[in-house]
């Protein structure tokens, strides 16, 4: 019972492994290292670690979400953009406010996949276009701010690492551990298996699907609140949300879930952020050109990809 | 079988006349708001517009039918594009030498990946399309330092036209595009694209080597990227590292809108040549309106889905 247990979390002990050896190697780097840098990490993950939660939950159900960054640039947008100089019982309403909209985003995403029975890679492509021409609408040049009192509650202040650990750890604890042990997560596994066969076993493909992807619109939002509490403004550029969107499927792959769907969990994608952030802060580290990131970030992708898809393979194969 | 072979080439001809419809009001709409779009010449220069777009949906739709896509194309064809206009000073032949390796290169890598290594296509182009920017913006500061016009013979190709409504660009679109009709519908190749696509596991029993089929479409692909990016270049006369940013998602949405089905096997270059001039109509028709950025990218984005869409019921009725 217990070998079963462990060989389940088997990529996820994985993960961590890797992930502390590189926090080794970068700690060793630090001339100090105390709780203000942990939360510079923190800080640092926990956006990409967000979305590639909201990223994985909907390819665990079999699709794909390429317009999930510009959902998070949006979000950013309209924070940075609403909550300048307003109040704190103000922001926190327009805080609960976005995220509503963030997951009717979502859902309506998922219903117009559902409705049009185009691939998901086609809808949200012209989608993430709508959003980023919604952003630039709200906020044409980077700017605006949020009420300092929630932002720090959000991204912490000085070395109080707690609030972002919070962050990242509450959506885990109150989303994800319900919706895995729910009707809908085994719905969710399902069709993300085998569409076909979960339609004739009586699973509401496309309610669930739906739900899918108002679940990750709801991550996206609020790694869009997170951006702008640790940035304190709104940036509405189409790069930015292209590698949002590129490091969430990497971070969801490395995390151990599988893009054929049906596979997968969010702890893993969760913690793999870190390694998507310890690779390239490493390697800048030893003078590398910080032009050379993209190239890294790109690369790091491919690499994970075809490592996760090989590992699965001889998996399947034993 | 020849009811079956019926069905297909009826469901074609309404999809077909729909796309004629479609291109017929949007001609007629921007010819209402813009009087001076109904001259020669304005149609003319509509039509070498288009050529850009033309060759990258050309090389999409061969991705697409072996049930891939191509997400690099951009930073292919701004590659190419660079290498010409910089390697120019030493011979226009050395130049376009180098761009063509370059382009082999980088749909050789491409097709790999995904052919022997089963890479997802998605994820491997849109990785490969990070490092390519990142190895550009480096590459502009060192070891590609030098002059960023095009040479005078590409501008000419590019945009200078033989007797008004006929361009040099659109003369050589109908000699590719011809040539990609040709390469699907009547080489072997060309076959073993749409057998590929359409169901690869039998494709391999029946002796097909995939990977080898996949590699052409993949290189293909790159050759046409990179001839797109030529007369991009050539059409703004200077090149840029954003020089074909824009065009990635009409390059996707040109082929959907034509009828190619993203997961392969299905479709034709005609269709997606209907696309890319619809979408052309399109921009010509939001630029006329004079809107901002902001709400060019959400009409363009909204109206690739609605097209999309019409098409994919129009065709599912009939």
């Amino acid at each position: 019972m217990n070998l079963i247990k462990i060989k389940r979390q088997s990529w996820n002990i994985g993960i961590v492994i890797i992930a502390l050896g590189l926090g080794t190697w970068q700690i060793n780097r630090l001339p100090v290292f105390g709780s203000y840098e942990v939360r510079t990490i923190l800080l640092g993950i926990l956006p990409i670690a967000l979305l590639s939660m909201g990223q994985a939950i909907i390819i665990i159900g079999g699709g794909i979400n390429l317009a999930i960054g510009a959902e998070a640039v949006l979000i950013n947008c309209l924070a940075a953009r609403f909550m300048a100089n307003k109040s704190f019982g103000v922001a926190i309403v327009l805080t609960l406010a976005l995220l509503f909209v963030s997951v009717c985003v979502g859902a309506l995403t998922g219903l117009i996949i559902s409705r049009s029975k185009i691939a998901d890679i086609i809808v949200t492509l012209a989608t993430s276009f709508i959003l980023i021409g919604f952003a630039m609408y709200i906020q044409p040049s980077p700017g605006g701010g949020m009420n300092l009192t929630l932002a720090h509650l959000i991204s912490g202040k000085g070395s109080a690492f707690l609030p972002p650990l919070i962050v990242l750890i509450l959506p885990l604890l109150i989303i994800w551990i319900p919706l895995y042990r729910s009707r809908m997560g085994i719905a969710m596994f399902a069709i993300g298996s085998n569409k076909d066969a979960a339609f004739l076993s009586g699973v509401n493909v496309d309610l669930t699907r739906i739900k899918l992807y108002a679940t990750g619109g709801l991550f996206a939002g609020i790694s869009g609140i997170v951006l702008t509490a640790i940035t304190l403004s709104g940036s509405p550029f189409a790069s930015i949300s292209n590698t949002a969107t590129l490091n969430s499927v990497a971070g969801a792959v490395l995390g151990g879930v599988a893009l054929s769907g049906g596979v997968g969990g969010l702890t893993g994608p969760a913690l793999a952020a870190l390694i998507l952030y310890f690779i390239p802060t490493i390697l800048l580290n030893y003078g590398i050109d910080p032009a050379y990131s993209q190239i890294i970030t790109g690369a790091l992708t491919i690499v994970v990809v075809l490592a996760g898809g090989l590992i699965r393979n001889r998996g399947k194969k034993k | 079988m020849s009811n079956i072979l019926k069905k297909v080439q009826s469901r074609f001809s309404v999809a077909m006349l729909s796309l004629w419809g479609i291109l017929f009001s949007l001609f007629v709409v921007t010819g209402l708001v813009d009087h001076y779009f109904f001259t020669i010449s304005s149609i003319g220069v509509t039509l070498q517009l288009a050529v850009p777009l033309g060759l990258l949906a050309a090389g999409q739709t061969i991705c697409m039918l072996t049930g891939g896509i191509d997400l690099s194309i951009a930073m292919i064809a701004t590659g190419a594009a660079f290498i010409v206009s910089i390697k120019s000073s030493s011979g226009l032949g050395l130049a376009i030498l180098y761009a063509t390796l370059y382009c082999i290169l980088i749909g050789t890598i491409n097709g790999l990946a995904v052919g022997l290594f089963g890479m997802n296509p998605l994820i491997m182009t849109l990785g490969m399309n990070a490092v390519l920017i990142g190895v550009f913006t480096v590459g502009i500061t060192t070891f590609l330092k030098g002059s960023s016009t095009m040479p005078d013979i590409i501008i000419k190709l590019s945009s200078g036209s033989i007797i008004d409504p006929i361009s040099w660009p659109f003369l050589l679109w109908i000699f590719f595009g011809g040539l990609i009709i040709f390469l699907l519908s009547k080489t072997g190749l060309g076959r073993l694209i749409y057998a590929v696509g359409d169901n690869a596991t039998a494709a391999r029993l029946a002796g097909v080597r995939v990977w080898k089929v996949q590699l052409a479409a993949y290189i293909i692909c790159a050759l046409l990227g990179g001839l797109a990016g030529l007369m991009i270049g050539g059409q703004s006369g200077a090149v840029a590292m954003s020089l074909a940013d824009s065009l990635v998602l009409p390059s996707v949405a040109a082929v959907v809108i034509g009828g190619t089905s993203i997961m392969g096997g299905i479709g034709s270059y005609t269709g997606s040549i209907m696309g890319a001039l619809i979408l052309t109509v399109l921009s010509y028709l939001l630029a006329t309106i004079n809107s901002s950025e902001a709400v060019k990218q959400m009409i363009y984005g909204f109206i690739v889905l609605t097209l999309a869409w019409t098409y994919s019921k129009l065709t599912e009725k009939s």
